[in-house]
């Protein structure tokens, strides 16, 4: 068990929308990982998949082998970043990580840390209703670090941050990625990934269109990572080959 | 469990909402007790004492809507992600809720019988009678006023993990309230003493309430609102487990 994350048949349907369609990939640990696709692609719903908040209609989802809600201690195993996680705007930034150690078994010394880690320690002590959409996403990349986890999963990180903060955000991803950690992270802005990422995983209309290194994907045809990208997710009939095997 | 419960308490004392809860009870209570002695209660009259403190249980509206924000409240503000990702098991995480929930509910309706009772007091020798601190009956509606307002919080709490928008369950309450209890109550007679709200009355006002219906006796309104706590809090883990959080 390496603390990798293998995904294998995953599926969610609502009704007769098929959202996540039979998805098989895995994540290594050491690097980070881009997932990639357009919007309703299935991206969101498969991380929550990941972190056991939506239930997969078949298949599974494993962190380091098992499901998310069997992790001894989640919170000390996997950090997440998620689009949709929020906090309470009257309560300080400070108090928010407080909440979580408490809750997720973590020692309280790791509230200033991750604070640190973040570069939110002069906003710590102000209610969130005051912070700014990048400061928000500091905050909630700060409770992702909180635990000290072997893996994140990262919805958007960079969504809201300035270029000074991007730029933060890749050191700090590089940084742990290299401590052999297991990083998966969706994005839109695929000039960012180009730039943070090793591997990358293409999904649309819920399928997996692409996985593997990124040379491997812009190097074969000499494509920009956009041009590739464009090609693997627009559904216009394709060609033979143009969609290079999956799980390599 | 205990680090969940420590968790739950710790979200209360970090935002300014519960304290809210918590000063307002006492203000009903100062309210109530003095509208009674300046609309002519007979302060002589040894059941006044009585009808004075039963205003504690009256405050169990604060709870049962501080209990609704428990889950409700974080849906609103989207922190039932974190509170899941930090807790898996979220059968676990309704149950802290629940005990922490009541354990407020009840630490509020003290405060409000202490600030009660002091107010009661001081009205009392202000109009020259003199107040008896060895009422039995005072002190079991009192007693009962604190049980109906721990009740309520636990039942909020489960209404508002089975509703999870804040302003429905919120308006769901007040329509069960006002609709149910109080225009349908007057319609099935005898029946409506089964009803939580007049259970709670039963409880915190001991049989002698402001209605015309006959209420059930004390223990028995116990079990009643002690049974619709418990139904609540089945159904609100039974759905909370299932559900997709998206």
């Amino acid at each position: 068990m390496n603390g990798g994350i293998t995904v294998a048949g995953l599926t969610k349907r609502y009704g007769p929308l098929t959202a996540v369609d039979g998805l098989t990939f895995t994540v290594e640990p050491g690097q980070v990982t881009g997932f990639l696709g357009p919007n309703g692609a299935g991206k969101t719903t498969t991380l929550r998949m990941l972190l056991g908040l939506v239930t997969p209609t078949e298949g599974s989802a494993l962190i380091g082998g098992r499901r998310y809600a069997d992790l001894r201690e989640p919170r000390r195993a996997v950090g997440a970043v998620l689009e949709a996680t929020g906090f309470h705007p009257g309560r300080t930034g400070r108090n928010h990580l407080r909440v979580l150690a408490e809750a997720g078994g973590i020692p309280p010394e790791r509230v200033a840390a991750a604070l640190g880690q973040v570069g939110l320690d002069d906003a710590a002590d102000r209610r969130v209703r005051g912070y700014s959409l990048g400061m928000r996403q500091r905050l909630g990349l700060a409770a992702a670090l909180l635990g000290d986890p072997r893996v994140l999963i990262l919805d958007e990180p960079g969504n809201g941050l300035d270029p000074a903060g991007l730029a933060e955000l890749r050191d700090v991803l590089r940084g742990l990625a290299a401590d052999g950690r297991t990083i998966l992270m969706s994005s839109h802005v695929l000039s960012e990934v180009a730039q943070t990422v090793a591997r990358v995983l293409i999904i649309a209309g819920g399928t997996l269109r692409f996985s593997g290194p990124l040379g491997e994907l812009t190097g074969v045809r000499g494509e920009t990572l956009e041009a590739a990208f464009l090609r693997l997710t627009s559904d216009l009939p394709r060609q033979a080959g143009a969609v290079a095997p999956a799980g390599n | 469990m205990h680090s969940l419960i420590r968790a739950e308490m710790l979200k209360l004392r970090t935002v300014r909402g519960p304290w809210l809860v918590l000063a307002a009870g006492p203000v009903l209570v100062i309210a109530g007790i003095s509208g009674l002695v300046v609309s002519g209660g007979d302060l002589h009259d040894p059941a006044t004492q009585a009808k004075a403190l039963a205003h504690v249980g009256l405050t169990a509206i604060f709870p049962l809507a501080f209990g609704i924000l428990a889950v409700a409240g974080e849906y609103r503000h989207k922190t039932i992600t974190d509170t899941y990702l930090s807790t898996p098991a979220r059968g676990r995480v309704i149950g802290a809720k629940l005990l922490s929930y009541a354990l407020c509910g009840a630490l509020a309706a003290v405060v409000s019988a202490i600030v009660g009772l002091a107010v009661a007091a001081a009205w009392w020798s202000a109009k020259g009678a003199s107040f008896d601190w060895g009422d039995t009956a005072m002190w079991t509606t009192i007693g009962g006023g604190i049980a109906w307002n721990t009740a309520f919080a636990a039942i909020g709490v489960g209404l508002g993990a089975l509703i999870r928008n804040l302003a429905g369950a919120i308006a769901a309450a007040l329509a069960w309230i006002a609709l149910i209890e109080g225009i349908v109550g007057q319609l099935i007679g005898n029946l409506a003493r089964w009803l939580p709200f007049y259970a709670g009355q039963a409880l915190g006002a001991g049989g002698k309430a402001m209605l015309p219906q006959a209420l059930l006796p004390r223990w028995g309104a116990a079990l009643v609102l002690a049974a619709y706590a418990a139904a609540f809090a089945v159904a609100a883990i039974a759905t909370s487990v299932r559900r997709d959080v998206a």
